[in-house]
């Protein structure tokens, strides 16, 4: 694998309202106009003012997908700050602080570091309503900074894009429709996104009374025709799953963006975990069909968007992407366009049931009926796992014949890639969960040592590995951080490393 | 001649000999049977009925719509609306559902006044699980698990829906006469049309005396315009004392439904499109 000949690690924190995330947005944003990949995660706390966020930022000339522990530049925009949250300062790291600034200040020093000319800056400051002011605040900045560790101009050609924002794109040009949400972190912003789009691309979206009346409104919709979807977060989603059970029942289809944080209950709302596919596996009483799909950047985002619409209108299924906080906010570098898998509108208005009913939708309670619906549905169990073997349920990374394999799914997809550039690994990325592909056993059984990364604090994937494949995964080769927060590659590198020695 | 029309399903009726039930299905059979000879097709119609012994009335009618959860009919209709704005929609709950598990879509369902109408079959009890006291039966009330009688006051859901800001908000008494009378009133207005339908309960709920406390708003000249008249008129039965119990409609009110606030749904009003007519 090619080494990489840059890597910086910029942090950016304040409180909420001085504007750390705007400043991480436009440089990001400044860096890959310079040729660079970026990658820009977000973390802050449950308040609208004060508190503490923070912005990372790294950039590198190869693509990069996660950040690392380790900061180069650190810009306080609040000067009795200095937590530089679970990062650490590298030896002679620039700090940048100044009390009397506003944020776009700091934007300027880091271009003139960087060697970015000041008019790129100025274009990317356009996007806000206080241009004028923004820009002598860069301006200035620029001016004043005297340090200088200039990136040479590349021609990498990237788009800074969340998941989120990827995922809203994903679903309109899969044809979504109709949109309902009640507003959940980190879900919420995917109806911001929808809402700017409506207008143009004749979508409707709205916010309902509470998550029952959002889900069993989607399937209302659902029943007409339309392409309904609706995105929650764990707890919200806790209150759906009975009518998520009657899409099982009334084979209705429904697309259902599911953004994770860290629970149980409320848990820590703005941070992150892969804490819930338990949860989407089993929740909803009775038996019934469903498919699973998990993203773990954006461009995957915008493509599983398109699965979801794909295999729910098909087989007429609820559909789950899965995100979590880290995938859904924060910005990576997309260098391909995604593909978007076109579907057809496959229901009408007929007669649906709730209860157990024959084909007609007539409510029954003789054996021979209700045999035959459940032989019915279980058949579609069959139809869907032989199309899922069309689509790639698990894509494989690094050394194709290593010996050594890590396992992972969803966002801890950048960390994973990023810190096994210099390790003899091969890395096994888990896309579709449910249906569970014939083909991943297999895949297993070629490796020697098995090392899993997830984001929650029971393993959730080996438990789906063992039920589907009966290979358990050593406890000791379990990696799992839960305290809300991303893996940062480097350190993430060494554990690794340590499981494989 | 004209082709009979026939809303007659092939499901054998389960409710019991001499329900009210019946009253309210051939109400609303009578209903949709006049709309159809109108002009109106039988797909221009959707029913969406919850879970209890009111919600038997999907099985008995030959239209499209669901059989949905307990509790969840506004929501379901909501959504059946968004998807298809032009159709002659007909939800019915029971007591149970509307003001108990569904109590919180059936507030915000007056102030989104989606145009459509609501059947409460109101027999002030749970009757399919056989008898215990929804949150309109009468203090006093005994059943297995209230052996020392029901001791919260009813809730007054007519005084709710006002309150709310319903646009139609009216109480009929199980009768088809009467049923086909609030519907096709109901169908002149546009938006959300609470119908609150008081039935005994033949088993759980007898109440013999119900009918003759009932007197008709229209025939005393009750202006349904009037807010605080139909205020007054909502509290002079408080669904714990029969004295006198006042139907017909309480108040009306035209203003623009769901359907008219939002461009995507006009439009599709408009051009009498569902989106599944729209081609992405």
């Amino acid at each position: 694998m090619k080494k990489r000949d840059i890597l910086l690690n910029i942090l950016i924190e304040g409180k909420a309202g001085q504007g750390p995330n705007a400043v991480a947005r436009v440089v990001g944003k400044m860096l890959v106009q310079h040729g660079y990949s970026v990658f820009v995660s977000r973390h802050y706390g449950s308040f609208v003012r004060g508190g503490y966020n923070c912005n990372v930022i790294t950039l590198s000339d190869s693509p990069i997908m996660s950040n690392e522990s380790q900061i180069d530049i650190l810009v306080t925009l609040d000067g009795n700050l200095k937590r530089t949250y679970n990062f650490q300062l590298k030896k002679g790291a620039i700090k940048l602080k100044n009390n009397r600034e506003g944020n776009m200040f700091f934007a300027g020093n880091i271009a003139k570091i960087l060697g970015i000319e000041l008019k790129i800056l100025e274009e990317f400051l356009k996007e806000f309503s206080n241009f004028e002011t923004n820009l002598k605040d860069a301006k200035n900045g620029y001016n004043k900074e005297k340090t200088k560790i200039p990136l040479k101009k590349l021609s990498n050609k990237v788009e800074l894009i969340d998941g989120t924002h990827a995922f809203s794109i994903g679903a309109i040009n899969s044809g979504l429709d109709i949109y309902f949400f009640y507003p959940m972190t980190p879900a919420t912003s995917l109806a911001n996104y929808l809402a700017d789009k409506q207008k143009e691309k004749n979508i409707f979206i709205f916010e309902l009374e509470n998550e029952i009346a959002v889900m069993n409104a989607a399937l209302g919709s659902a029943i007409t025709g339309a392409k309904s979807m609706i995105g929650t977060s764990g707890g919200g989603f806790d209150l759906m799953s009975e009518a998520l059970s009657l899409a099982g029942m009334a084979e209705i289809p429904i697309v259902i963006y599911l953004a994770q944080r860290p629970g149980p209950s409320t848990g820590i709302p703005t941070y992150t975990s892969q804490g819930d596919l338990d949860m989407v596996r089993y929740t909803g009483h009775g038996e019934f069909q469903r498919a699973i799909f998990a993203a773990g950047d954006s461009a995957e985002c915008q493509e599983l968007a398109s699965w979801a619409f794909y295999f729910s209108q098909k087989f007429k299924i609820p559909c789950f992407v899965l995100t979590d906080k880290h995938l859904a906010e924060s910005l990576y570098s997309i260098n391909k366009v995604p593909k978007i898998i076109k579907s057809k509108k496959s229901t009408s208005l007929k007669r649906y049931n709730s209860y157990e009913h024959g084909a007609d939708g007539e409510v029954s309670e003789v054996a021979k009926v209700i045999n035959k619906s459940v032989e019915r549905r279980l058949k579609k169990q069959k139809e869907i796992e032989k199309e899922i073997g069309k689509f790639e349920s698990f894509k494989i990374y690094g050394n194709k014949n290593s010996k050594n394999l890590v396992l992972f799914w969803g966002s801890t997809k950048g960390a994973v890639l990023d810190s096994i550039k210099n390790i003899d690994a091969k890395a096994m990325q888990f896309i579709i969960l449910e249906p569970f592909s014939n083909k991943i056993k297999a895949e297993l059984e070629k490796a020697k040592n098995i090392v899993i990364v997830e984001n929650n604090s029971t393993s959730q994937l080996s438990k789906l590995i063992a039920e589907k494949t009966g290979i358990f995964i050593n406890v000791k080769n379990k990696i799992l951080r839960y305290d809300g927060k991303p893996f940062l590659s480097d350190e993430l590198s060494k554990e690794i490393k340590r499981r494989l020695k | 001649m004209k082709k009979e029309i026939n809303l007659n399903t092939k499901n054998v009726n389960t409710w019991c000999p001499g329900c009210f039930n019946f009253q309210i299905l051939a109400g609303v059979k009578n209903y949709v049977a006049n709309e159809i000879k109108k002009g109106k097709k039988k797909e221009d119609f959707a029913i969406v009925s919850g879970i209890g012994c009111h919600a038997k009335i999907f099985d008995y009618i030959n239209l499209n719509g669901i059989n949905t959860l307990h509790g969840r009919v506004l929501p379901m209709c909501l959504g059946i609306k968004v998807g298809n704005p032009n159709l002659d929609l007909i939800g019915f709950a029971g007591d149970g559902g509307a003001y108990s598990e569904g109590i919180s879509h059936l507030v915000h369902a007056a102030r989104y006044n989606v145009n459509m109408k609501y059947l409460v079959h109101n027999n002030q009890v749970f009757a399919l699980t056989v008898g215990q006291p929804s949150p309109v039966t009468e203090k006093g009330f005994r059943d297995r698990t209230t052996p020392f009688g029901v001791k919260n006051t009813p809730l007054n859901p007519i005084k709710l829906m006002l309150a709310a800001g319903a646009t139609f908000v009216a109480r009929v008494f199980a009768d088809a006469k009467q049923i086909e009378w609030v519907l096709e009133e109901a169908s002149k207005h546009n938006g959300f049309a609470f119908i609150e339908v008081m039935q005994p309960c033949l088993i759980f709920h007898l109440d013999a005396g119900m009918k003759d406390k009932l007197y008709s708003l229209e025939k005393e000249g009750h202006n349904k315009k009037n807010f605080e008249a139909a205020m007054k008129k909502a509290e002079e039965f408080d669904y714990s004392n029969v004295k006198r119990i006042p139907t017909g409609i309480f108040y009306q009110k035209e203003t623009e439904s769901f359907e008219d606030r939002f461009f995507q749904l006009k439009n599709l009003k408009i051009k009498k499109m569902s989106w599944l007519d729209i081609k992405r």
